[in-house]
């Protein structure tokens, strides 16, 4: 570059004048530490300016000399640091904090943030507990086609065996008998299979010390063949195998059923055709 | 005394090398508020609390940046500036636009009797008509060379390079003197 045009184009005096923009002074010191020419030009200006300014220029007078020193005595003696004093006027004058608006921003925003959070952390909470609601309405539907596909199952089966074996119906009955007068209970016997099975129409309800017990009376006494569940009415009960019956009975027995029957207590009383 | 001795004093609040400070540049930068300042009691106002502040401000001087004297030169200007600037001012005396200096050192509003000691008006005898525009403007008054140019309606570089022709001459006045 042209170093002499550069020095003449009066850039340097304007950077000596604190006229030049904060690019156009870093040009100038740059360049400045690269030429000695232009660091050696600067130095002559200033030093131009320093003997013209004290040349054209004229003493203050010793009053403003006086106040002058008497301020800076004034400050040696406070030994406040002006950091101290920095700080002081930080609490003095909080509002004058530039950064108070970013501040109130910042809380209100916070504000905002913690009821959004509530809000949204509140709606959480509610569609969790329905879900777990459904999940459990779920549960029990799945329970409940469970059983009905079991009971389903059974009453099916109990269709094929019906269907498909040789049963007779055996109905029981209370009429004449101390006990239960409307007890009504039908067996179901293949002669054959002597498979048996027991539907309850109409039998009371026992103490829990208590259980109906069904015997098969044949030849050779009476046999039981099974407890009786009272509360499963018009259900097919599977009991125990009979071969030759001639008639068929229930009596209430103590709890887990008897070896003989307790003929006192006799409910119903069926004879095989 | 070295200026990186004077430096280090006035950091220490070194109340000896304060009054050399004041011994050595009081005149100089009297003389750069006074230029600005025509009233006495205001300039001295301005230069007590510029002269302050040079006292307080020195941990920011960059000596890579130039010079003491021009960094303090430049802390007495800018202070003259600001109190031209404000109501105090508007309200003592009258103030100057840029265009009262298009009739330069002959005007009433001019700087030659504001100053006594050598005088301005001897030191600028030798510049021509033109360079003592820029030179009043700029230098004494502290306007900026893009303001010039605005208001006078002189090229960038033109008044760029007034400023260099008019500091060259008085450069050679003020070595003889």
């Amino acid at each position: 570059m042209d170093i002499q045009a550069y020095i003449s184009s009066g850039k340097l005096e304007l950077f000596v004048l604190g006229d030049l923009n904060e690019t156009e002074q870093q040009e100038v010191l740059s360049l400045a530490k690269k030429y000695p020419e232009i660091q050696q030009e600067i130095e002559d200006i200033e030093a131009a300016m320093f003997a013209f300014d004290t040349a054209s220029g004229s003493e203050p007078s010793n009053a403003v000399k006086n106040k002058i020193f008497a301020s800076l005595d004034a400050e040696r003696e406070t030994e406040t640091s002006p950091k101290e004093l920095e700080e002081k006027e930080v609490r003095l004058y909080p509002a004058a904090n530039p950064w108070k608006p970013f501040a109130v921003a910042a809380s209100l925003t916070a504000v905002l943030a913690i009821g959004a959070a509530a809000y949204f952390g509140y709606r959480y909470y509610e569609a969790e507990e329905r879900v777990l609601l459904a999940l459990e309405q779920n549960a029990t539907l799945a329970d409940n086609l469970q059983r009905t596909q079991v009971r389903l199952d059974q009453l099916d089966a109990d269709t094929k065996q019906l269907l498909s074996g040789n049963f007779d119906r055996v109905p029981m009955k209370g009429e004449g008998l101390p006990m239960q007068e409307d007890a009504r209970v039908d067996v179901f016997w293949d002669r054959e299979s002597s498979e048996v099975f027991l539907s309850v129409n109409q039998l009371a309800e026992l103490d829990e010390n208590s259980d109906y017990q069904l015997w098969a009376i044949g030849e050779d006494g009476p046999v039981g063949i099974g407890l009786v569940n009272p509360a499963e009415k018009l259900n097919l009960q599977a009991m125990q195998a009979a071969g030759e019956v001639q008639a068929f009975a229930i009596t209430i027995e103590p709890k887990g059923g008897s070896e003989s029957p307790t003929l006192e207590k006799l409910v119903v009383l069926g004879e095989v055709s | 005394m070295e200026e990186q001795d004077l430096i280090k004093g006035l950091q220490a609040s070194d109340r000896q090398v304060q009054e050399y400070l004041y011994e050595k540049y009081s005149r100089a930068l009297y003389g750069v508020i006074r230029r600005i300042i025509f009233d006495q009691e205001l300039a001295e106002e301005v230069f007590h609390d510029a002269f302050l502040k040079i006292t307080k401000k020195i941990g920011s001087y960059d000596e890579t940046k130039g010079r003491l004297y021009t960094w303090m030169a430049n802390i007495c200007r800018n202070a003259a500036i600001d109190k031209t600037r404000s109501r105090e001012f508007s309200e003592s005396s009258k103030t100057n636009t840029i265009d009262d200096y298009v009739y330069g050192m002959e005007s009433e509003s001019g700087t030659a009797s504001a100053v006594d000691g050598i005088g301005v008006r001897e030191l600028m005898e030798d510049l021509n008509e033109e360079q003592r525009l820029v030179m009043e403007c700029i230098y004494f008054k502290g306007y900026t060379h893009t303001e010039v140019a605005e208001a006078h309606a002189i090229p960038l570089g033109t008044v760029k390079s007034r400023v260099r022709s008019a500091l060259q001459v008085l450069k050679k006045k003020a070595d003889k003197i």
